[in-house]
């Protein structure tokens, strides 16, 4: 609670314009993150993706995908996305990613499923090619999931806010494959399918869901 | 470097029609499609027709609804809508009611577009499924096999004809003009006659009969002909029984297009089985009988997986066993001395039908000539023993219920058949509705062509009691197509926890059902399915669109059913899974399981006034 306000009073006017504005209008990033662990200070991104949502409508031919050929220590990557020293080979500097998605965040509201952590690691790897990001609006489909459940007075377990057990609650259907593009395609469908239940399909302002 | 789509891309390449296609068309799906979220608080956003588009169920179900709320269709999985503006320019006219929010891929006009002009297999796709002409169109293609074609597409056009007051000289100069080696006799626009060159040779050089007489004293009178509509097969079978090389092709009105010769049959491609009943027509001993009859298994086990169409096989296989019927008989008849009266020999069910299978046991019959002393009573009855057990070691097992012209009960004279019919037909209990379905199926084997044609006809008046139609009509439907509410599959299980769509009985039977009952109300002679639909056509019994709807139907479960005994593990056989299915394939078989239902309803509405 005190997070969101915090953001919310730290937004620029024309921040605030688009938080008032009704949540099918408003044009979403979902990106996806794949690390090497849960630490921010240690670990580094493996891959990253995101793809737009406009007018309900997730464009897939707009996806973009990036591995960063420059991860020191792969760890359980190869285990949990698929991504082992010979994907890094084709992969690019991680850099080139960040050029490409930085002018993206001043046009899109941001959605992630877990934003607090992909948030983290993105802003360090700004950080770290002195890249100065502007505050911007984002969206977790892991809190607003939370929120739901709590409504619903249900008891939610360690299990019960990931990605796949998510979908599931919505019968979307279930993907084999794990990287951060078809996680990101995965965040994008579960956002969709969140904003049609929770707002009835009448949509609600964009601050309510922040 | 970018990583696919791969769910996108997995998806996509298993559906119909991209999964006929270059992966570059699905890689081109993928990468133009938007996924949406169809709920019902968002469903007039879509297939509206600002813009129109393609679209294509990923998860979830939807109705679609006519302007005046009628369903169309419940579409799920894999299935398509919206495509029919895209193609036409028209307006949209069903609605969307969600049923279930699901994910649906959306293709906007422009991108359908290039996939329909650079795939003609995609277009076609579409196109097809928007005429609703999916059933028909499903096996047309397919229908290559040389003996399954139309006669008229291997026949050389041009009858040659004259009259029956021709001198033969005359006739041998208009064989030598027209270069042909045989000629038809035509009377008042009829076929009275063929004369060959060995008739020429045979009844006129080797007999120094006078070239002045007229032709009408060599010709071969009454001879066998066929329909330009009739299958190859069915020609081949002919000339092979009857020993014959020239065959008059015949129009609907019974005139003449030309003549079939074995000739023209030689220069298609040549089959084993057709041949192997050719074999079965000359065997001289009964162990030669046997023996061929030893090879029947093995080629139609190679045979089968040439042919597309499973009612050829059920035809070869009845053809085999009318030969083996007739050969036994002869040889019986060699060793016994000639039967003393005519007779006819008989089959019924699904020989009759031919769609005999090769686990389908006998089902015979000897039709007699009323009063017969004893001794003719049991020289007939000597030879339904000797051809049913001859029949059974060549590999036809014994029918359990005993309808055999080996049984008392199923070696009877035209009146106690008659008499057994009319018992069944006049007091339709359940049992006797059962037998009517076995025995209304029949067709005349071997023997008196003359004393079967008189106790069909007795049988076909006999037979027309409205009660008897009501009845049958009932129990039709009293058996169910596996369609639920609202166009889906209900599916039965096994033991194992199989779950599986019996086709056989939850479709073809019911078909044949149907087809029997409309024959027997317009006095249709033929025993097999497809036929009586032909004839039914012909007679304008029914609509033309529903008799050709439920061919189509016949011919497309037959067909699955062929697969389904060639690659089916746990299951029963006649049945499949749904889950093995593609796309087309599922919904074509709702279709068609939606088609039988509505015949069954027709039916009940025509025969039973809906008094269910």
């Amino acid at each position: 609670m005190f997070n969101t306000l915090k953001r919310l009073l730290g937004f620029s006017p024309e921040l605030q314009d688009t938080l008032q504005q009704n949540c099918f209008r408003a044009k979403y990033l979902v990106i996806d993150l794949e690390l090497t662990g849960l630490n921010p200070k240690q670990d580094e991104i493996v891959s990253l993706a995101w793809l737009p949502i406009e007018d309900q409508r997730i464009f897939v031919g707009q996806s973009e995908h990036f591995i960063n050929a420059h991860v020191n220590e792969l760890k359980q990557s190869p285990i949990f996305h698929g991504i082992d020293s010979h994907a890094l080979e084709g992969g690019v500097p991680l850099v080139l990613a960040l050029q490409q998605l930085r002018p993206l965040l001043d046009k899109y509201v941001l959605v992630f499923h877990n934003a607090e952590l992909d948030w983290l690691f993105l802003k360090n790897a700004f950080g770290q090619f002195n890249m100065p990001i502007a505050a911007t609006v984002m969206v977790d489909t892991m809190k607003i999931e939370h929120k739901r459940l709590s409504l619903q007075g249900q008891e939610i377990g360690f299990d019960d806010l990931n990605l796949a057990a998510c979908r599931a609650r919505y019968s979307l259907p279930e993907y084999l494959t794990h990287n951060a593009l078809t996680d990101a395609l995965a965040t994008a469908e579960l956002f969709l399918a969140q904003l049609n239940k929770i707002t009835s399909g009448k949509g609600i302002a964009l601050r309510q869901l922040v | 470097m970018t990583i696919e789509q791969k769910e996108l891309l997995r998806f996509i390449s298993e559906q119909a029609p991209f999964n006929q296609l270059d992966f570059a068309a699905t890689d081109y799906f993928v990468s133009h499609l938007q996924v949406v979220y169809v709920s019902k608080e968002n469903q007039h956003q879509w297939l509206n027709n600002q813009a129109p588009n393609l679209y294509l169920i990923r998860s979830g179900s939807f109705d679609l609804v006519e302007p005046n709320g009628e369903l169309v269709a419940r579409l799920s999985e894999g299935e398509y809508f919206g495509y029919p503006s895209l193609l036409t320019g028209d307006d949209i006219q069903n609605q969307l009611q969600v049923q279930t929010d699901g994910i649906v891929y959306l293709l906007e006009q422009d991108a359908f577009d290039f996939l329909r002009h650079q795939y003609k297999a995609f277009e076609q796709y579409f196109v097809r499924a928007h005429a609703n002409r999916l059933l028909s169109t499903h096996y047309k293609n397919k229908a290559d096999n040389w003996s399954e074609r139309r006669i008229s597409e291997v026949m050389n056009k041009g009858a040659v004809t004259l009259s029956p007051d021709a001198s033969i000289r005359q006739t041998a100069k208009k064989m030598s003009q027209h270069g042909v080696s045989s000629i038809m006799v035509m009377e008042h626009e009829r076929l009275v006659g063929v004369v060959t060159d060995r008739d020429l040779r045979n009844r006129v050089l080797a007999t120094e009969l006078d070239p002045r007489e007229s032709v009408s004293l060599i010709m071969s009178a009454k001879p066998k002909y066929i329909f330009e509509n009739n299958r190859v097969f069915s020609a081949l079978h002919l000339m092979l029984r009857h020993n014959i090389h020239h065959l008059p092709v015949l129009d609907e009105n019974h005139k003449p297009l030309g003549m079939l010769t074995s000739t023209d049959l030689l220069r298609q491609q040549k089959s084993d089985p057709v041949q192997l009943i050719g074999r079965i027509y000359k065997a001289t001993t009964v162990a030669d009988v046997k023996r061929y009859a030893m090879e029947i298994p093995e080629l139609l086990q190679g045979f089968s997986h040439k042919v597309e169409d499973i009612s050829l096989i059920g035809k070869l296989l009845s053809g085999i066993t009318d030969a083996l019927t007739s050969r036994l008989i002869y040889l019986f008849q060699e060793d016994h001395g000639a039967a003393p009266t005519p007779f006819s020999w008989i089959c019924f069910g699904s020989q009759a039908r031919e769609e005999q299978t090769l686990h389908s046991d006998q089902d015979n019959g000897l039709l007699l000539p009323d009063e017969l002393t004893a001794a003719q009573q049991s020289y007939f009855a000597a030879m339904g023993e000797f051809v049913c057990e001859q029949l059974s070691v060549c590999g036809i097992v014994k029918c359990p219920g005993n309808i055999m012209a080996s049984s008392p009960e199923c070696c009877l004279s035209i009146s106690a058949w008659l008499a057994k019919f009319s018992h069944w037909v006049s007091s339709p209990s359940p049992q006797a509705v059962l037998n009517c379905k076995i025995f209304f199926d029949l067709r005349f084997v071997e023997g008196s062509n003359e004393l079967y044609k008189s106790f069909s006809l007795k049988l076909s008046e006999m037979s027309k009691n409205q009660i008897f139609f009501a009845s049958m009509a009932t129990d039709i439907n009293t058996n169910s197509v596996p369609i639920g509410l609202f166009n889906q599959f209900k599916l039965e299980q096994t033991p194992h926890k199989y779950k599986y769509l019996d086709l056989k009985k939850r479709g073809v039977v019911i078909i044949n059902d149907i087809v029997r009952l409309y024959a027997l109300s317009k006095g249709v002679k033929a025993a097999n399915t497809v036929e009586r639909i032909d004839l039914l056509v012909k007679a304008q019994a029914n609509n033309k669109r529903d008799l050709y709807d439920l061919k189509d139907c016949w011919r497309f479960l037959t067909q699955l059913r062929l697969r389904s005994q060639i690659n089916q593990e746990g299951l029963p056989s006649n049945c499949i899974n749904p889950e093995t299915l593609t796309s087309l394939e599922k919904h074509q078989l709702k279709e068609a399981f939606f088609l039988v239902k509505q015949a069954q309803q027709a039916a009940a509405f025509k025969f039973a006034r809906g008094s269910l």
